[in-house]
């Protein structure tokens, strides 16, 4: 009778919650603890995996499990009932690779240089094969919730550096720490041609030369090991060495080495020195593969793709540098006529300077051709009958699911997308008897949409990880500058530049009109300016270039008012900085300088 | 010992032998002036490649079916040219972190998109030596490499079966980034003697402890392997002659110091870069049998290397020095016949001897010889066509074959020969000059966004 007295007022109380604040429920994740762990999704349409659909049928999740699929599942008692008639139920997705819940760190550790930059300590130099994601985890990152909010359930995340960060696990995005997150630990060992900061190994190539040297010297060390172990009699005592050990599990084959490239000569690097020493690996990353479909497909090996693409370039008048400008019209004697075509000619000829808009057009026409090449990778392997899995990487959580549909707008399938969300990363991961589909004795991981999850319109209501609910809301665009905004960026800006490694101070100066940008940057301890290029102010946003020596070329957008400045500047292989400033000359003042 | 031996087979494999399929062609050059650079000029010569080897050099000869003809009437034939120092086609170039750095390779980090590839077919150049810079005292592994463009697994490029070569370099390079910039070994040319002797000298003691190893694990199952060092495995092989030393290096004194270094240690093969001041000591070099190979008249540059000749090749081929004039830049590269061509200005060389300096003579530095630097019937199909001789100032290169296929053909030489576009890169301006890719041998490795942001100590 008490009992019974409880469920009513359980049943009552849900309720309430499902008609009131559900989302405070949801969201504050403080102390109102879960009415329920049983949840009814009615009527539902159920992708139970990829092309494997079910119409108008119950799904019901108990104890963080999906216990019953089927159209005339009987409601329990005590279940939370969600009427799902207008939703489509997918299982939750699973991010093949990337950083979620450890959040990036304020300050760069190790920021001195060694004492001798030749023989750095393993861990400043990027080499930490014995650590363990599992002790930098952190439940309050905020990609957690736009992760989820994305509709992935479950990531496989591996910490954050340079060569060697570590080992991963596999993470539920949900829960109040980080015990309660972890799935699994002990995944893989992380990998990447990153080179450490001055000291060795700087480079790719002494990146490879010093994986050569640890997995060799780990493979002799182990036989040490072995015959020490058998019986230390006459021999001298194996010192410990945590990075060497940390490789043994490599070596025996049961923790493969999560390899990331970021480009196809990447991916060319690693399979070598893979195919050189032989290690379990899975080959991550994966931009330009297209490139290399031969390759892959000789490897044989596991794929997750990078979710991450280019920038889609824009072809106008607007970019157009003022030294570009500058060319053209000093060599504009005979005014050519606009072509009007956009397709590359791959025979395309002119003599120097004669015709540059032509030759400009056509290089944009090549460049959009390689755009879609990047957009279409996915699409390319999938008709090469490579299987891969997606990662996140370290795109947005919010671009993420506008990078998939721009993928099956170039071709890819949306059984091959979905695939890649669920069901090839639970294989890939080991998870397939857990996570991945709809099926019942599984997690409780899904994704509840309005709309396929592939359209465009297609929105994301719910999420359930490990049974638990969340609903998300309709997402918000978010405008980084104010198109209509009108702010005069001429003048001197003193920076502040955030790295990881501490403030560097600087100073901007821009000057000219609208159209006519110009400027150029200085950094202190740095000697000389460098020239800012491809100015351009939309609004308030001020987005420009710089060539940083043996770098590249720095990618900056800043958003101003009329005092002050804030942005940041994307290194090519090193991230991104932010950025503020104040003024600290005037347009006019700027001018008066240089009459 | 069988792990030793698997280590170092594991290692030549990945170095000597290329796993990649390299496509060749079969190809009839019809009627040109043939300049065998080995066996004298030929006018009214057909030479034919089949299976990109060169199968016939001769008179009238018949063309097999199915092999594409090139009319070279009027036109002069020579062997593709061989740059023997160079850093084009590589995404790194110096390990600066370290004065010895033998471990690594730039045979690791091959970028076969790079334009300077095909530039360099541009003008006539069929191979290249890509070498690591000069930061460090003993630098990194070498690759040489054949212009295969347009085949963009980096494997495909690596000239297969051509010995194994590293970098060393003596001066103000390794003195001014370890000495000054890291205030560690060497701050002065003693300290660079130093290292080489040290580094040696441990790679002796490394030799001896691995013998040790296997003699006793013939008796001991229990035996104990010494540490594994992937550097001192790399400098063994460099006192077993398996890689051969090409060595940046400006003066006369510092190169003698060299040579009895190398005495010491009973290494044999040396092949000096730049020595700018090789006249001075040719008689030296060739008693040695060292060779050199040289800039044709570039020096001044820094102090090191402000006195110096453009006798220097001259002096250097009659003094019996095998020499070569190389590029070190992904400009000078285009013209290397011409830099060849300045030897005869200054000295006097014939025509032979002057295009030994690009062909036949750099081939011998690298330890290729019997397979490319000359039209001789065996040889790779790697030739360079000239509508005027090589030599004239007024010579434009045609077309250029590498292993039997045309790589460049001024014909169909477009604007955009790229292999990859960047999406998110602007669309280049027009420039007059670039610096990419010039003279990176002193680039240092340490001009990073690092030094850029922060500081340069």
């Amino acid at each position: 009778m008490r009992i019974h007295r409880r469920v009513i007022t359980a049943v009552l109380s849900c309720a309430i919650l499902l008609g009131t604040s559900v989302r405070a429920q949801v969201n504050n994740g403080e102390s109102i603890p879960d009415v329920t762990r049983t949840i009814a999704l009615t009527n539902a349409r159920v992708v139970q995996a990829p092309g494997q659909v079910q119409e108008r049928t119950n799904v019901i999740i108990r104890d963080g499990l999906i216990t019953t699929i089927a159209p005339d599942a009987a409601i329990p008692f005590d279940a939370l009932e969600i009427p799902a008639d207008s939703f489509i139920v997918y299982a939750g997705f699973i991010d093949g690779l990337s950083h979620t819940g450890i959040p990036e760190p304020k300050e760069q550790p190790n920021r001195e240089r060694p004492d001798d930059p030749a023989f750095p300590p393993p861990e400043q130099a990027g080499i930490q094969p014995q650590q363990d994601v599992r002790s930098l985890l952190d439940p309050e990152d905020k990609r957690i919730t736009a992760m989820r909010e994305a509709g992935f359930t479950a990531a496989h995340v591996v910490p954050r550096g340079r060569m060697l960060p570590g080992v991963g696990a596999i993470i539920l995005l949900a829960g109040e720490n980080a015990n309660e997150m972890v799935y699994r630990g002990d995944t893989a060992l992380y990998a990447q041609l990153a080179g450490a900061r001055r000291m060795y190994p700087g480079t790719d190539m002494a990146v490879i030369a010093k994986l050569r040297q640890l997995y060799r010297e780990a493979a002799r060390r182990q036989k040490v090991e072995q015959l020490y172990a058998e019986n230390p009699a006459g021999l001298e005592r194996p010192q410990y060495d945590p990075v060497l050990y940390a490789m043994f599990p490599v070596l025996d084959g049961d923790r493969p080495v999560f390899f990331n490239t970021e480009s196809v000569l990447d991916l060319h690097r690693v399979l070598a020195v893979q195919q050189e020493l032989g290690f379990p690996m899975v080959l991550t990353g994966l931009t330009q593969s297209f490139d290399a479909i031969d390759k892959l497909k000789l490897a044989n090996l596991p794929l997750l793709l990078t979710l991450e693409l280019p920038k889609e370039p824009e072809d106008s008048e607007e970019e157009q540098s003022p030294d570009f400008t500058e060319v053209a019209l000093t060599d504009a004697a005979v005014e050519l006529p606009q072509i009007e075509a956009p397709d590359y000619d791959a025979d395309f000829r002119v003599s120097s300077l004669v015709d540059v808009a032509a030759e400009k057009e056509n290089l944009e026409a090549r460049r959009e051709i390689a755009y879609k090449a990047h957009v279409g990778n996915a699409h390319m392997l999938e008709s090469e009958g490579l299987t891969f899995g997606f990662s996140s990487g370290s795109v947005k959580p919010g671009e993420l699911l506008g990078n998939v549909r721009k993928m099956i707008k170039e071709g890819l399938s949306e059984d091959a997308a979905l695939a890649a969300l669920t069901t090839t990363p639970a294989q890939i991961l080991g998870l397939t008897s857990s996570m991945g589909t709809v099926e019942e004795g599984k997690l409780g991981n899904l994704v509840v949409t309005k709309g396929s999850i592939f359209d465009e319109k297609g929105e994301i209501r719910y999420v359930f990880v490990d049974g638990r609910k969340y609903e998300i809301e309709p997402p918000r665009k978010s405008s980084g500058g104010d198109p209509d905004a009108d702010v005069n960026p001429a003048g001197t800006w003193s920076l502040t530049i955030s790295t990881p490694d501490g403030d560097i101070g600087g100073t901007l100066t821009i000057e000219g009109s609208a159209d006519s940008w110009s400027g150029s940057l200085t950094v202190e301890i740095q000697p000389g300016a460098v020239p800012v290029e491809y100015i351009v102010l939309s609004g308030n946003e001020l987005t420009f270039s710089f060539d940083a020596p043996g770098v590249g070329t720095v990618e900056s957008s800043l958003i101003l008012d009329s005092e002050s400045l804030s942005g940041s500047f994307d290194v090519p292989g090193l991230g991104v900085a932010t950025v503020s400033g104040t003024r600290t000359s005037d347009p006019e003042m700027s001018n008066q300088h240089h009459n | 010992m069988r792990f030793k031996t698997l280590f170092l087979s594991a290692v030549f494999v990945f170095g000597g032998n290329c796993l990649a399929q390299v496509p060749t062609g079969d190809v009839l050059v019809r009627g040109g002036t043939v300049i065998t650079v080995t066996n004298g000029t030929l006018e009214n010569t057909d030479v034919l490649i089949q299976n990109g080897i060169i199968a016939e050099v001769g008179e009238n000869l018949g063309t097999p079916e199915g092999v594409s003809v090139i009319d070279a009437t009027g036109m002069y034939v020579m062997p593709g040219i061989i740059d023997a120092h160079s850093h084009i086609g590589i995404s790194n170039v110096n390990e600066s972190s370290a004065p010895v750095t033998a471990q690594v390779s730039v045979g690791d980090v091959l970028n076969p998109y790079s334009i300077s590839i095909y530039r360099a077919l541009a003008g006539g150049v069929t191979s290249s030596h890509l070498m690591h810079g000069s930061a460090n005292v003993i630098g990194g592994q070498n690759e040489t490499i054949k212009h295969r463009w347009g085949l963009v697994d980096p494997d495909e490029l690596r000239m297969a079966g051509a010995p194994r070569t590293i970098k060393f370099a003596l001066g103000e390079n390794p003195t001014r980034v370890h000495g000054r910039g890291s205030n560690k070994r060497p701050a002065s040319r003693m300290g660079v003697e130093y290292v080489l002797r040290e580094t040696f000298a441990k790679a002796e003691r490394y030799q001896e402890a691995w013998a040790q190893y296997e003699e006793e694990a013939k008796s001991n199952p229990r035996a104990v392997s010494p540490e594994y060092n992937s550097q001192l495995e790399v400098m063994s092989d460099i006192l077993t002659g398996d890689i051969l030393i090409h060595c940046h290096s400006y003066r006369a004194d510092e190169i003698l110091m060299l040579l009895d270094v190398l005495e010491d240690f009973g290494v044999e093969h040396i092949t000096l870069q730049h020595v700018n001041e090789g006249f001075k000591i040719a008689p030296e070099l060739a008693e040695f049998g060292a060779s050199a190979s040289i800039f044709a008249d570039w020096w001044a540059y820094k102090f090191e290397v402000y006195y110096s000749t453009a006798y220097n090749a001259a002096i250097l081929t009659r003094n019996g020095v095998l020499t070569s004039i190389n590029s070190d830049s992904g400009e000078l590269n285009r013209h290397l016949y011409h830099e060849a061509a300045k030897s005869q200005k200054y000295g006097g060389l014939s025509d032979t001897e002057a295009l030994s300096l690009i062909t036949i003579n750099p081939a011998k530095q690298l330890g290729i010889a019997d397979r490319i630097g000359s039209i001789e019937v065996g040889k790779d199909g790697d030739l360079a066509i000239f509508d005027r001789h090589p030599l004239s100032v007024y010579a434009v290169n045609q077309k250029t074959i590498v292993d039997g296929i045309v790589y460049f053909d001024i014909e169909s030489d477009a604007d955009d020969m790229r292999l990859s576009v960047d999406p998110e890169s602007p669309i280049e301006t027009a420039v007059l000059h670039s610096h990419d890719d010039d003279h990176r041998c002193l680039h240092e490795g340490s001009l990073d966004l690092y030094d850029f942001l922060e500081s340069n100590q």
